[in-house]
Order: structure tokens, then C-alpha cells, then sequence
């Protein structure tokens, strides 16, 4: 029968005669709708190309067979999506595609938009704090690839663009461990010490994180926010192009990664309202640690060899640390004043106001 | 009022020299090259090239530093792969360099508006093709990124190798469900679903995943992307196709190292993977006897649905491709497996 609202009905015709299957020959409710590349600066987009039902983002995701959102279930496919994030406030956030765009776009490479031959032997004392603090970030850098990785697994495709996301930030990551790497071994150094027993284990409280948000909070927010602002102040500890070049860098991808933990809470404190208290002790946490450096992910905390190393390379030399140090409580203050800000950004600001945050931020922001 | 002020000041922090002399080979020059750079090869030297068999640390200590006495012992969780032959391969800080500077965009290195006016039913072939593609690289992307976290640090090599495999399988995901849309055609059907699910299940040891991920699915999408790329319709799916191929070729070579590496070092791997692999067929014949994916295939090698039966014929060598290269890059990993194929792929092989 040749209907005529049916576009493909003569290729059906002929097909069933032939014993095919064709299945796949159906009208989709998109059928006929055309993206146009070239609107838009930056090419075909990711946030651009959804319309109709792979469009609709489901609050709950029912979808555990892996297929991807938009696409047609088939009957007697197996269950193996092991999918503990199928809510969607437990994961989304507003843009998380145009994250992942701008990730892929401002890709770099660490050997060879780095400019290594910058690097000039340095005095002894500096090489060796230079050598220490690479040690750190490299040590701590992919924190953030393998629990992002985790958890990429854990969220279901229906909400793949912080899936996305996520997988940028694992790549981000994997440069930033190698890039560091790299700077502590071009310049006749080599590595150093390991962050030591007395404050634990690395970023082993984000790891062991078993609610996304919670997880973000720590990492996204506090970890990587913290790393942020040392990395843009990065012209301050530099001693060449290269390594102005490796802070730059970093701190662009960084940017990308505390605001997708930013975007994240602010969507979930406007959704899912009765959860408000929760995050803000998740909050409280991370005030503990960035007051406390008890996260262990901030090389500016106090006791660490990264803290000690960052006295020498902002003082200049191991003769004045002391004037380190006082650049080093200008970055600490310099944290504390964009994590507030963050905080504030987030939809949480309310904790700054009504006496809930802790008080030596206070202190951090009036004392110094 | 002033004198509390001063009270209420956080301590100053106490400095920590003793790093200063904490180190396990002081002096190391790593060479940097006019054209490639610094590359993750070029660091391994000296102490920082020794590649122990077995990571004993379960912490993130980067390979090469200072563990500081007395902390042997403290452990993160996870890094349960320990052992050099759970994931080593040699080429993996190489083909991690690689996959950095041959990166490239889906928004930008398409020209997208280079596929309109197909014909309609080769058009709804396209999308169903790029629907399963897509999900391909989806599990793909939960299967890899499922295991990092087991991954020593000691090997870091693979695990930032493992990271741009997951990148690039993101841009697999994302560029295939932009051809499905692009033109109004549509996503169409999920994946039969049973090596889906396989890949997501095995659980032996990344080894046996890697075996399943890469020379089982991966070298059959593999040779779809290149079929997709020499039968294309339009530049657009040429250049998708070869561009997706060159990354899926990185995939393989790491997982043929590795594998080689590992029946190389485990006793009696090699012979188990060997009568895993024909099981693995069987589950595999599942999803093929699905005529979704071939039909669509054949629509488009053989210009539309009046081409199908001309078109069947490039999917039966597609498929007889696919087996040739699954054995072939077997015996080069040291399986011989050519005795222990399955019924249904020897039949693959004398279509
Ligand atoms: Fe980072
Ligand atoms: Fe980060």
C-alpha cells in the first residue's frame, strides 16, 4: 500500500518484495529538518544538533541498555547499564555541552605549544623548588582523571553532556600530569618527594565521594578551585616563558572545570531545593579543608614540602622565603576570595551572610 | 581590641625544608626535539625509564619520586592493577603524542554542509549507521573509563594513553549523532545489544576488556569506519570515516601491544583467551543475525534500497575483511586462533 504521508513507502514496497527487513526505513520526528553549520561561529555545535525527542532530557532516566538519548528501544535488548546517576538534578547542569565544545576547541599539546627552549639552567635552589611543586601538581593532576573516570561510567548516556564534560576533563588532566612532568624533568632536576604520610593520602576524600555532587563539591569547587587561582598567578612564581605558558594553559582548562562544578550546584540548589542543606555541608567541609589544606589538593597548604617549595620560587631564592611567604598568604587570600565568589556564583551565597561559613575565611580575607 | 585581633590570626605556616635533598636521581635532561617537542618518550631517562613489573604503591606517587620513609603502607583505594603485564604496553606514551597532535574537531574539520540532497532512503541508512556507530563509541567510552581508576600510577603512560582513547571516543559519540541529525534523518534503533553488553560484563581483568573492546568490536568498527569512508556518499562521511579509522588504529595498537606483552608474561593467558575469543564469536553472531546494520550498510555501498542486493555483496567482504584482520592481528599478538574460530565466522570467511 502506497500511503501518501509515508516518504518512503515505494522503497518499502520494493524492498518487501525483495525479503528485506527495512526496519530502519521510519519516518523520525525530525525527518526533514536541516542544521545549518554555518550559522554559527565554531562550526556544527553539540548544543545545536538536538531537536524533538533527542532533545527531551527525562528527569528520571528509565534508560538502561545504553543506548543513546533519542534513540529507538528495541524489545529483548539485554539491561547493562549499571547506571547509579539516572536523576537528572544528580549530574546536570545548563551548558554542559558548550563545555565540552570549548574543551575540544582550545585543546593544546604540552610538546609543542610549550616553548621548552625558554628553559635556561636556573640557581639550585630554585630548580629544586620547581622540581618539588611539579611533583605535587603532577601527583594530584589526575585526582581529577580517575574519579571523573568513574563516574563517567555511573551516569547514564540519556545525560551525556556533563558525560561529556567529564571525558574533556579526564583528557585535560591526563596533559596536566604529563605537562608538570615534563617541567620537573627538562632541566637537569628530576623528581622530588612524594606528598608525605603526615597529611594522608592525596585527594582521598574525593575519591571516596559516593553522591556526584558531594564528589563535585570537593574536587571541582575546592580541589581544582584552589589550583585555579595558583595557576593565574602563575607570572609570579614563572622563571621563563615555558612555565608562564604551562600556567596559562592550565588555568584555562581549570576555568572549565570549576565551572562546570559551579554550574552543576547552582542547578541543583534551584531544583532540588530540599537538598540545599546538605550541599551546604558539603560547604563546610570544603572550608575546613581550603582554612586547613586538609584536602591535601592545595599546594599553597600549609606543611606541605609544595608550600615550602612556593615560598622559595615566589620569594626567589631560599635566602628569602620569608618575603614568599608573604606572597604565598596573598595567593592563600586570593583563594579564599574566589572561592566566595564561586560560592556566591553557585546560588549558596547565603552561607557568607548568616554566619555559617567558617570563620577563619573571614579571617584569611581581613587579616592579610 | 587590637591585641584579639592579633589572637584570632591564623598560625603562619611552619616551612618544610626537607625535600630539598629528597630525590631519587638529581640532573636529568630530558632532550627536546626541533619538530616534536617534549614528548612523554623523551622523559623516560635514567631512573625515570626503569618500568618496574610490579607497582607495590596504591597512592598516586608519580613513577621515579621520593617516597618518603615510613609511609609505605597508606593506599587510596582502587590501583588494583598492579602487575606490569595487567596493562603495560610499550608504545603507549608514543601513541598517546600521537593521538594529541592528530586531534581533531567535529564542529570543525567536517564540512558539514557538503552532505545535503541524498537520496531519502540513503539518507535514513546514513543516520541508522551513525545512531549505532555512535553507541559503539558510547559503551566504548564506559568500558575504558570504567577502569582507570584501577590503573597503577606507576604506569601512567596508559592511563593518559587510556584518556585520549576515551576523548576520541567522545568525538566518535558526538560526530556520528551529528551526521544522524544534520539532515533531518533522525536517530534511529539501539544495538541489538549482546557485545554491548559482554564488553560492560567481562571482569577478568582489563587484559581480557582490552581483548574484547579493541580486537573484537574495535577492529570490526574499525573496518566499518573504512567501508563508510570508500563507499561514502558525500566528502562529509569520507572524511568522518577515514578521520575516525586513523583513531580507532591507535586503539588496536596499543591493545596489540599490550596483549603481546601480557600472554608473553602470564602463563596460559594465551591459550584462554584463545577458547574465550570463540565464545565471544558466538555472542557476537547474536547481534549479527540483526539485520538492521547490514541492510543499511548494503543501502548505502549500494546507492539505495534498489542497490541492496549489489550492496550485500561489499558487506559480506566488509564482513570477510573483518575476520581476516581479527586473525591476522591475533597470530601477531600470538594467538593462533584460526583452528579455534567459530562456525560462524569461518562462514564469514568462505562467503
Ligand atoms: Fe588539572
Ligand atoms: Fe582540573
Amino acid at each position: 500500500m502506497v500511503t501518501a504521508n509515508d516518504p518512503f513507502a515505494t522503497y518499502k514496497e520494493y524492498g518487501k518484495e525483495q525479503g528485506y527487513d527495512l526496519r530502519w526505513l521510519e519516518r523520525r520526528d525530525v525527518w526533514g529538518q536541516q542544521l545549518d553549520s554555518t550559522a554559527k561561529k565554531g562550526g556544527l555545535l553539540l548544543q545545536d544538533v538536538d531537536s524533538g525527542v533527542a532533545a527531551e532530557v527525562p528527569d528520571e532516566s528509565r534508560n538502561l541498555t545504553g543506548r543513546t538519548r533519542g534513540s529507538i528501544p528495541r524489545t529483548g535488548v539485554p539491561r547493562v547499564g549499571n547506571y547509579s546517576v539516572r536523576t537528572k538534578a544528580d549530574i546536570w547542569l545548563r551548558n554542559g555541552a558548550e563545555l565540552y565544545e570549548e574543551a575540544v576547541a582550545r585543546q593544546w599539546a604540552s610538546a609543542t605549544d610549550i616553548p621548552w627552549h625558554t628553559i635556561k639552567p636556573l640557581p639550585d635552589d630554585i630548580e629544586r623548588a620547581e622540581c618539588q611543586l611539579a611533583t605535587f601538581i603532577t601527583e594530584v593532576e589526575f585526582v581529577a582523571g580517575d574519579v571523573p573516570g568513574k563516574w563517567i561510567s555511573a551516569v547514564t548516556p540519556d545525560y551525556y553532556e556533563p558525560r561529556m564534560y567529564l571525558i574533556s576533563q579526564v583528557m585535560d588532566e591526563a596533559r596536566h600530569l604529563d605537562v608538570f612532568r615534563k617541567r620537573a624533568l627538562v632541566n637537569g632536576g628530576g623528581l622530588m618527594r612524594r606528598t608525605g604520610n603526615t597529611q594522608g593520602v592525596v585527594g582521598g576524600n574525593i575519591d571516596s565521594a559516593r553522591d556526584f555532587t558531594e564528589m563535585s563539591a570537593r574536587l571541582h569547587i575546592s580541589g581544582e578551585g584552589s589550583v585555579l587561582t595558583l595557576f593565574r598567578m602563575g607570572e609570579l612564581m614563572a622563571y621563563n616563558d615555558a612555565e608562564k605558558h604551562i600556567y596559562r594553559l592550565c588555568a584555562q582548562d581549570e576555568s572549565r572545570h570549576v565551572a562546570f562544578g559551579v554550574m552543576h550546584l547552582q542547578y541543583l540548589g534551584s531544583i532540588e531545593t530540599d537538598r540545599r542543606e546538605e550541599i551546604q555541608s558539603y560547604l563546610d567541609e570544603a572550608e575546613r579543608a581550603l582554612v586547613t589544606g586538609a584536602s591535601g589538593q592545595n599546594p599553597a597548604a600549609r606543611g606541605l614540602a609544595s608550600n615550602a617549595a612556593l615560598a622559595v620560587l615566589l620569594g626567589g631564592g631560599d635566602d628569602k622565603v620569608d618575603e614568599g611567604m608573604k606572597t604565598l598568604l596573598a595567593v592563600r587570600q586570593r583563594q579564599v576570595k574566589e572561592y566566595v565568589q564561586r560560592v556566591r556564583v553557585a546560588g549558596f551565597g547565603e552561607r557568607f551572610e548568616n554566619g555559617r561559613a567558617n570563620p577563619m575565611l573571614e579571617q584569611y580575607l581581613k587579616v592579610y | 581590641m587590637v591585641q584579639e585581633r592579633q589572637q584570632e590570626r591564623p598560625p603562619l605556616p611552619s616551612l618544610d625544608m626537607s625535600w630539598k635533598t629528597q630525590t631519587i636521581q638529581w640532573g636529568t635532561r630530558a632532550p627536546v626535539h626541533k619538530d616534536g617537542g617534549l614528548t612523554l618518550e623523551a622523559i623516560n631517562t635514567g631512573a625515570y625509564a626503569e618500568i618496574p613489573d610490579y607497582w607495590e604503591d596504591r597512592t598516586r606517587m608519580p613513577r621515579g619520586a621520593f617516597n618518603p620513609p615510613g609511609s609505605s603502607g597508606v593506599a587510596i583505594g582502587g590501583y588494583y592493577l598492579r602487575h606490569k603485564s595487567d596493562l603495560w604496553a610499550d608504545n603507549a606514551a608514543e601513541l598517546y603524542e600521537e593521538a594529541i597532535s592528530r586531534r581533531w574537531s567535529s564542529a570543525e574539520s567536517i564540512p558539514w554542509e557538503k552532505c545535503r540532497g541524498l537520496p531519502d532512503d540513503v539518507e535514513m541508512a546514513i543516520a541508522q549507521v551513525s545512531t549505532e556507530l555512535s553507541q559503539q563509541a558510547s559503551i566504548e567510552i564506559e568500558v575504558v573509563s570504567s577502569w582507570l581508576q584501577q590503573m597503577s600510577y606507576g604506569y601512567h603512560e596508559v592511563k593518559v594513553f587510556l584518556a585520549t582513547e576515551n576523548f576520541d571516543a567522545g568525538r566518535h559519540f558526538e560526530v556520528f549523532r551529528k551526521r544522524a541529525l544534520v539532515n533531518g534523518g533522525g536517530l534511529g534503533l539501539e544495538s541489538p545489544g549482546q557485545v554491548n553488553r559482554m564488553l560492560l560484563e567481562s571482569r577478568a581483568g582489563w587484559t581480557e576488556t582490552s581483548l574484547l573492546v579493541h580486537i573484537l568490536r574495535g577492529v570490526f568498527t574499525r573496518t566499518v569506519y573504512r567501508y563508510l569512508a570508500a563507499y561514502a556518499p558525500t566528502e562529509v562521511e569520507m572524511l568522518i570515516g577515514r578521520r575516525a579509522a586513523q583513531d580507532k588504529t591507535r586503539h588496536i595498537a596499543y591493545a596489540m601491544q599490550h596483549i603481546k606483552y601480557a600472554v608473553n608474561h602470564v602463563p596460559g593467558q594465551g591459550r584462554a583467551f584463545n577458547a574465550g575469543l570463540t565464545q565471544a564469536e558466538l555472542v557476537a553472531a547474536r547481534d549479527d543475525a540483526d539485520p538492521v546494520l547490514w541492510e543499511c550498510l548494503a543501502c548505502i555501498f549500494g546507492g539505495g534500497v534498489r542497490g541492496m542486493d549489489a550492496g550485500m555483496k561489499v558487506v559480506a567482504r566488509l564482513r570477510r575483511t573483518y575476520v581476516e584482520d581479527y586473525l591476522q592481528r591475533l597470530a601477531w599478538i600470538g594467538i593462533d586462533h584460526r583452528a579455534a574460530l567459530s562456525p560462524e565466522y569461518v562462514r564469514l570467511l568462505e562467503a
